[in-house]
């Protein structure tokens, strides 16, 4: 399922990594520079000369949990907004700037968070830090920008969900399964939402959540954290601290029964998409949790694949996504039927399946095998200044330390297949599942002579 | 998100890369050494040892691909590719899958328009192993009629679920509608009625008639000992049995001349997907760096004109861009974009006309300079993997490309000018000869977009095949 919204990562990928050496399971650390600016921003510094590049996140604790009803999307807005022109580079400006100068961006949101996102020639350090500073505190709200940038977010819309059946259909999943906590609505927000936010409305938000003491910033690359922290002093410490965003108080009762939710629409192919309750990222059954959806969902060897695509041959594929969370979530089973397969013969599958799971341990192999999949896995994703950069950032703000991706390597030798059982057991229940359905609905076509 | 990382983009931006661009400003970019050595049997290999990161990647290319596909079987060397894992002389396909998760390691075989490629990659610790694998299936491959039956069922299933998102098929249509019977407009992964053609007969003849040494070269990058690499990839690729190959060159297709449209009908849609352009260049045109600069300027980047135009300044759209899709024949040139049905039109014109001045006014110097900018900064990160590594300087092999590609690329980005910039917008990018395809509602589009071609075509969606549309030959 594509949406450019919601970040996603299909299982957050942990392991010990060694840049010097050999590798092996559970050794050592690269080392991370680590400084609270007075203002409250974090910044964590990783060196690296490999490349002649830097990769620069900043990841701001907002996204679209911090919204309510009327400006659903409005932090996903906010993100568009922040390239829109500030004091010093005005609209249209800091992308001009930074491409000329080497470099390029990007941004996304979350239902947690808004990460921006930077990419440059170490030759553009001190430009890039003069434009974050201009937009974090003097970010600019040209009438004529927000009119067009409107229409653009409208258009993302229309891209990854009207028109997208998996976009649609995650929408709706959302809606059903999270009914009191602000999960509840998409990051992109309601279409009718996005026509009708106020100039009032994105001021506000700029004052609740862009706070540097809401904000960590990650640099991966080829810098030194003397330079780094040199250019923080000047550039982001004099920007002034503010409240953060007020705390999210809602908790989403528990849920006391199956839901079904079906959206029928024009289509080729029907979706199925199952989902479960989860605790917030930050919870010990992480481990287990991901352990479990290895051997459940990836590689062709997986349990789910070779049921539901290799012997029974219902599905194209069958996989789980979650995305790192704040408050308690939810973890998707989607299954692609066939044309032909009614999707309740993929339900019926991946409840037999996740039933196993539950009544017998998984075999030394399969625990083997998906140790060493996240192991590898891990590995592609610290290979890269922008892989580190990401998953630095990830742990800082979901794990409270980005320390702990370390532990990870000794965390996952720890799992053991009772743990696995156990998380079986406990998440994936029957009445504590929401299940949405696309029928395809070609009556139109039908209709025709 | 801020901007689409869409699938289409990212094959420009990957391409128009390997096409060959400049380094880091201050630091030169050079490809790490590498050596290539050819095996009795004619396989050629090319290592390049990089430490760091524990992995091996081996990326292979067996010239033929998807241009070779006999008429009519559209997705044939695809599907081959797709059954190497699904059985080999040792191993079933589930067997195959599970020692291939055991050990966590990937392996992907699949076939482009001028070529078939196999790769796989695994942790150093697991060479012995992984190499076993990828030469079981890149060598013993047996096809068992099961697996065949399966692949081709579900690869049927796939083109159907791809036409549910516009996104994902406007390019087979637009490819399609420019080049006609051409090899290149045909879709490598098949259709829906050329998919069910496929026998697996034709497979195994595919299979024997280009999967030979002589035919591949294979990239190995990553942490390994050169020698005893060579002395593993001897045995195990050494041993496959060398046997002439037939080569296949592809036409040079004409651009085309005029104007004409296809207009795709998908009813519920409510934003319009087009695409349009003309026949390109090959990949290893003279002109290419230039190009390669000029296409930044013009629709390769955020702050390009038809970006600036249609998202930043309009808001008609999240995002427009253009390509050069650069192949062993020129490939296609194509820009391309989406906004809601009701700015069609206004979307559209307002591309043409960012199309019209930059052949009127050219680009500017100061474009130039941000743009060479732009390229030499955003490379290093492109040969940052030994993944990114062994694909790479395969490429250059496949294409009579050299290091240079990334060693001379400040130097040869440097050194286009204004004038070199005028000649190629002249000579590259089409003006008057266009060649449209949109997906959309047609009940809401198509009387506006009549304007833009006198000859026009019309399909809906849910007709199986692209275009052009898949004749009723007997199965």
């Amino acid at each position: 399922m594509k949406t450019g919204l919601v970040y996603r990562t299909v299982v957050a990928a942990l392991g010990a990594l060694l840049f010097t050496g050999t590798a092996a399971w559970g050794q050592a650390e690269f080392p991370v520079a680590s400084r609270t600016l007075k203002n409250g921003m974090k910044v964590l510094v990783q060196t690296d000369h490999s490349i002649p590049s830097i990769a620069l996140y900043i990841f701001y604790r907002i996204g679209s949990r911090n919204e309510g009803p009327g400006t659903t999307g409005i932090s996903h807005f906010f993100e568009h907004m922040m390239f829109n022109g500030a004091k010093k580079y005005g609209p249209g400006e800091l992308d001009k700037v930074m491409e000329a100068n080497g470099g390029s961006n990007n941004a996304y949101t979350t239902k947690d968070v808004t990460v921006y996102q930077d990419w440059f020639p170490r030759s553009a350090l001190p430009l890039i830090y003069d434009i974050e500073a201009d937009r974090i505190r003097d970010l600019s709200f040209d009438p004529g920008k927000v009119k067009s940038e409107r229409e653009v977010v409208a258009s993302e819309r229309r891209l990854s969900v009207d028109n997208e059946n998996g976009g649609l259909l995650d929408e709706q999943l959302w809606a059903a399964a999270i009914v009191a906590h602000p999960y509840h609505w998409p990051v992109v927000g309601w279409m009718s939402d996005i026509e009708h936010w106020t100039m009032e409305q994105l001021k506000h938000h700029f004052e609740m959540g862009y706070a540097p003491n809401n904000a960590t910033m990650v640099v991966v690359g080829d810098a030194s954290p003397e330079e780094i922290f040199q250019l923080c002093e000047k550039f982001i410490e004099p920007i002034p601290t503010h409240a953060p965003p007020p705390a999210v108080t809602t908790v989403e009762p528990e849920q006391l029964g199956e839901r079904r939710v079906v959206v029928r629409k024009a289509a080729q192919l029907p979706l199925l998409i199952v989902g479960y309750h989860i605790p917030q990222t930050n919870n010990p059954d992480f481990y287990a949790l991901n352990v479990l959806r290895t051997v459940l969902f990836e590689g062709e060897s997986s349990r789910m694949y070779q049921r539901l695509v290799d012997k029974e041959q219902i599905a194209l594929d069958v996989s789980s996504f979650t995305s790192p969370a704040f408050d308690p979530t939810i973890v998707q089973v989607v299954a692609q039927p066939k044309q032909s397969v009614d999707p309740q013969v993929c339900e019926k599958a991946i409840y037999e399946e996740l039933a196993r799971a539950k009544t017998a341990e998984i075999s030394d192999t399969e625990l083997e095998k998906a140790k060493n999949i996240r192991l590898v896995e891990f590995y592609r994703q610290m290979r890269t200044i922008n892989g580190r950069a990401n998953t630095i950032g990830t742990y800082e703000v979901f794990f409270g330390d980005y320390k702990k991706l370390f532990d990870a390597a000794k965390n996952y030798s720890g799992v053991t297949k009772v743990d696995v059982q156990r998380v079986a057991k406990v998440y994936f229940g029957a009445s504590s599942r929401t299940v949405a359905t696309l029928i395809p609905d070609n009556a139109h076509e039908k209709a025709k002579p | 998100m801020r901007a689409a990382r869409s699938e289409w983009r990212l094959v420009a931006l990957l391409l128009a890369a390997l096409l060959g661009c400049g380094g880091a400003s201050g630091q030169t970019l050079e490809l790490p050494a590498h050596e290539r050595i050819v095996l009795k049997n004619g396989l050629t290999v090319l290592l390049l040892e990089k430490h760091g990161v524990p992995m091996v990647n081996l990326y292979a290319i067996v010239k033929t691909g998807a241009a070779a596909d006999p008429v009519g079987e559209d997705g044939l060397a695809s599907v081959t590719a797709g059954l190497l894992r699904k059985g080999t002389k040792s191993r079933s396909a589930q067997q195959f899958a599970a020692d291939l998760d055991y050990i966590g390691a990937a392996f992907d075989a699949e076939a482009g328009a001028d070529f078939s490629s196999v790769s796989a990659e695994f942790l150093t610790k697991d060479l012995a192993r992984g190499l076993e694998l990828f030469s079981d299936a890149l060598l013993h491959p047996t096809f068992p009629q099961g697996e065949v039956d399966k692949l081709l069922a579900q690869s049927l299933d796939g083109v159907k679920g791809a036409k549910d998102d516009p996104q994902q098929v406007i390019g087979l249509y637009y490819y399609g509608y420019l080049y006609g019977t051409h090899p290149y407009g045909r879709p490598s992964g098949g259709d829906e009625v050329s998919l069910q053609r496929i026998k697996r007969d034709a497979i195994v003849k595919f299979y024997e008639g280009n999967y030979a040494p002589g035919n591949t070269l294979l990239a190995v990058a990553g942490e390994f000992n050169g020698a005893e690499m060579r002395k593993k990839l001897e045995e195990s690729l050494g041993a496959w049995s060398a046997h002439t190959v037939a080569s296949a060159a592809v036409a040079v297709a004409t651009p085309a001349k005029g104007k004409r449209l296809l207009l795709i009908d998908k009813e519920d849609a409510t934003q319009t997907y087009f695409a349009f352009g003309n026949v390109g260049v090959a990949r290893n045109d003279p002109d290419r760096v230039a190009i390669r600069v000029v296409n930044t300027i013009f629709g390769g980047r955020f702050t390009s004109e038809l970006n600036e135009a249609l998202r930043v300044e309009s808001g008609y759209t999240y995002g427009a861009s253009s390509f050069f899709d650069s192949r062993k024949a020129p490939g296609p040139f194509g820009i391309s974009s989406f906004t809601k049905n009701e700015t069609t039109a206004q979307a559209i014109d307002l591309a043409l006309q960012v199309l019209q001045k930059l052949h009127k006014q050219g680009v500017t110097e100061e474009q130039l300079k941000s743009a060479k900018s732009y390229i030499k900064g955003q490379f290093p990160p492109n040969i940052e993997t030994s993944k990114q590594l062994a694909q790479i300087i395969a490429t250059y092999e496949f294409y009579g490309l050299g290091d240079d590609e990334v060693n001379q690329l400040e130097a040869r980005v440097d050194a286009v000018t204004p004038e070199m910039a005028k000649q190629v917008i002249q000579k590259h990018f089409p003006s008057e000869n266009l060649v449209f395809v949109l997906i959309g509602k047609s009940s809401a589009i198509s009387s506006a977009v009549e304007k833009y071609a006198e000859k026009r075509d019309a399909r809906p969606i849910s007709e199986p095949g692209f275009w052009p549309p898949p004749s009723r030959m007997a199965k």
